[in-house]
């Protein structure tokens, strides 16, 4: 008997206790929607991008990166402007990696916030330039 | 001396059979376990990766995007000419007619310049060539009835990565020949001029520098 109570209940309780507090169920894949990540470095730079966060590892990963560029000089309502990486002097591939100890706060980027809107146009613009 | 008869070696042995001992086989169906759940593994991290969700603008979310680029490049466009207007309207050392040929050809640069980024415009929101200038004519048609200069303030927008590389340059473009224009209006009647600049805000393929720190 008790032991039924160990298998059925207990060990689930456990189980899900640990599952609740080190897993986000909106990070799990299929549920939700899309979760863009903004890692905030030591150096000032922001990169923003789906996020590969495994705690083995010594670096985060990131893929489909943008970052701010200053736009003061430019005629934009901000003075800001994100830019796609790719286009910089070494033209690199779509993954960065950096280091853990770089990184002073990685955030969730909400989907209707500036940031949110320009990534999703920019990738309407791609779909319709591939048309 | 006897002689032996030669193996007739065409003919398999009856118990003829490979031994393979348990230990064997256990390693090697180990191995091949670990095989198929490395292959499972990776099959579903890449189809998990193909069916994340990702978040694509919709029709009404791309207009304000393009509402803005297009607000961006005109008020590049205003800020230029009224720059050329104002300097024009200065007493300067140069001739009146010397002064109203460089201003004008300024100004005709300058509406060059703001059609192509139009036409730019057009042209990534996926519109032929033949397409796009119309729409570049029809934007320009509705900016010079209603400036931007005189509409009211809208709440900010943050351009896709693919309009701001066309406002900037536009940007760019245009403070360069309001600029130039300025140094000849300005310059004394004996100083050498300045060559013009070509017009043309389409996305260059120069490669940008690193990120600079954000803000």
């Amino acid at each position: 008997m008790i032991r039924t109570v160990l298998s059925f209940v207990l060990v689930p309780i456990l189980i899900g206790t640990f599952l609740g507090g080190a897993v986000d169920p909106q990070s799990l894949p299929f549920v939700g929607s899309e979760r863009i990540s903004a890692v905030f470095l030591l150096d000032g730079q922001a990169y923003f991008g789906s996020l590969e966060d495994s705690p083995l590892s010594g670096t985060i990963v990131l893929r489909d990166v943008y970052y701010l560029n200053d736009a003061s000089k430019v005629t934009t309502d901000y003075p800001l402007g994100l830019v796609k990486r790719g286009n910089e002097l070494h033209q690199p591939v779509d993954v960065m990696y950096v280091r853990r100890d770089k990184v002073v706060a990685i955030e969730r980027v909400t989907l209707a916030s500036p940031i949110g809107q320009a990534i999703a146009s920019e990738r309407a613009l791609n779909r319709a330039a591939a048309k | 001396m006897s002689t032996r008869p030669d193996r007739d070696t065409s003919r398999r042995p009856r118990d003829a059979a490979i031994r393979i001992s348990r230990r064997t086989l256990a390693i090697g169906a180990t191995v091949a376990g670990a095989i198929v759940a490395l292959a499972l593994v990776l099959a579903m991290a890449s189809f998990i990766g193909a069916n994340t969700p990702r978040s694509v603008a919709t029709v009404s979310e791309m207009k304000v995007q393009q509402t803005a680029a297009e607000r961006d490049v005109e008020r590049a466009f205003e800020q230029a000419t009224d720059q050329v207007i104002k300097v024009r309207a200065l007493n300067l050392a140069i001739s009146a007619e010397q002064a109203d040929q460089i201003a004008a050809k300024a100004l005709s640069d300058l509406k060059a310049l703001r059609h192509s980024a139009f036409v730019s415009l057009g042209q990534i929101q996926g519109l032929a060539a033949a397409e796009a200038e119309p729409y570049a004519s029809s934007v320009e048609t509705r900016f010079t009835a209603a400036p931007v200069a005189k509409a009211p303030t809208p709440s900010p927008v943050l351009l896709a990565p693919r309009y701001y590389t066309i406002v900037s340059r536009m940007s760019e473009l245009a403070t360069q020949l309001a600029e130039q224009a300025t140094t000849r209006l300005t310059a004394s009647p004996t100083s050498t001029p300045v060559p013009s600049l070509r017009p043309s805000p389409t996305p260059s393929s120069r490669p940008s520098p690193s990120p600079s720190p954000s803000r």
